[in-house]
């Protein structure tokens, strides 16, 4: 009985032992996964969904419109197709800065 | 921000300015005193309206001939107010001899150098695309809830030096430090504050395996106005060079500049995209917001 208890008590810590073994480096693996996905508090979900979200659609209107960027080149364009010139002058770029 | 979400949101208005006008947008910044043709021809046509003062602001719209004969000058974004100007200037154009008189073509025969700014050779310019997420006040005012969903705009230029160390997988100091200075701010509301050197607490950025990893802990000497964020984002090189550069930068924000007034109030999560500029963007030409007045200090 001892001789057969022996071994099944022998086995039992053993087993134990692989079964914290595999939990312990189950739960590193899965720090590390986590970790390498994480930047501080933004995993790479996050980033993903936020990247996306923070884009102008090319279709919002004052995008679809012609803007020239430089006085220059509206009053040659202005002078050839006899329009006239019309200026957004603002503190910062308008198409930018803000 | 608000005339792109007021004014050039309205359908007619942005048909007018597709079909009968030249349309064109600029930092009045720049040209009232630039000292070349271009800055010349600006002044030509604002020094005839109420702002012919060039040591201040001259914003708002304009129309003016080619010949540089101002027409309208209006300060007022109202789409409603606009349409009806846009309608009577053009029938004004059409009535006199701007629309049929030959005008001459302005060629560029003095250049100032100073306001005529081109990205660093070999280098990249990303676009920087901030957002307020949350901690607003409901409201029920116009321009207040387009600030509060505003998505503000800017790039940032990379030199060439820099562009190479991100091909080896390296990010250089002084990217990370002109990233912080310039491009981590809230300009949601209109102009920001930038931060100073002292400024940056911390900031520690690094690409391993092609992943962007990063803190930075940007605040005032008094503490009113700072930011804490964390970044995440992802580096691509294909044949020498960065062929995609995403990256997010989200935190708490918290105070204001001295025209970025109504941020919420306390901390409130910002987040900042970081995208590769394609050029396909009419607004991936334009200068740093930070380069302005002193490219050598925005790039150092």
């Amino acid at each position: 009985m001892p001789s057969q208890r022996k071994p099944r008590l022998g086995r039992l810590p053993t087993n134990l032992t692989l079964t914290r073994l595999l939990a312990v480096s189950l739960l590193a693996f899965l720090a590390h996964a986590s970790e390498s996905a994480r930047g501080g508090e933004l995993t790479m979900a996050e980033f993903r969904e936020l990247h996306q979200q923070l884009q102008v659609p090319a279709d919002t209107p004052w995008r679809t419109i012609p803007w020239k960027t430089a006085m220059l080149d509206a009053q040659r364009t202005a002078a050839q197709q006899a329009k006239p010139i019309f200026i957004w002058a603002m503190d910062g770029h308008p198409l930018g800065c803000t | 921000m608000l005339d792109r979400e007021s004014t050039f949101a309205d359908p007619e208005i942005v048909n007018l300015l597709k079909t009968r006008f030249v349309p064109v947008a600029i930092d009045q910044a720049n040209q009232r005193r630039q000292q070349d043709t271009e800055g010349d021809f600006y002044r030509k046509i604002a020094g005839q309206g109420p702002r012919s003062d060039f040591n201040g602001t001259t914003q708002g719209f304009y129309i003016a001939t080619a010949a540089g004969k101002l027409l309208l000058y209006n300060n007022n974004r109202d789409p409603a107010k606009v349409r009806r100007l846009m309608h009577e200037k053009l029938a004004e154009f059409d009535a006199s001899d701007a629309a049929t008189a030959r005008t001459s073509e302005l060629s560029a025969a003095k250049v100032d150098a100073r306001y005529n700014l081109d990205p660093p050779a070999d280098g990249l310019v990303i676009r920087v695309q901030a957002k307020v997420l949350d901690g607003y006040e409901p409201t029920t005012n116009r321009w207040r809830a387009i600030f509060q969903s505003a998505l503000s705009r800017d790039n940032l230029w990379v030199t060439a030096s820099e562009h190479q160390a991100l091909v080896r997988g390296e990010f250089p100091r002084s990217l990370q430090t002109r990233m912080a200075r310039f491009h981590l701010v809230d300009n949601t509301r209109g102009e920001p504050p930038m931060w100073s050197e002292k400024e940056i607490r911390n900031i520690d950025m690094q690409i391993r395996d092609g992943q962007v990893t990063g803190t930075a802990h940007l605040e005032t000497a008094q503490g009113k106005r700072g930011f804490e964020p964390s970044m995440l984002g992802v580096v691509e090189v294909d044949q020498g060079a960065v062929v995609r550069f995403d990256m997010v930068a989200k935190g708490d924000f918290w105070g204001a500049g001295p025209y970025t007034g109504g941020a919420p109030a306390g901390r409130f999560p910002l987040a900042i995209s970081f995208t590769l500029a394609d050029g396909s963007d009419l607004a991936d030409r334009l200068p740093p917001q930070g380069s302005r007045g002193w490219l050598r200090g925005y790039l150092r």
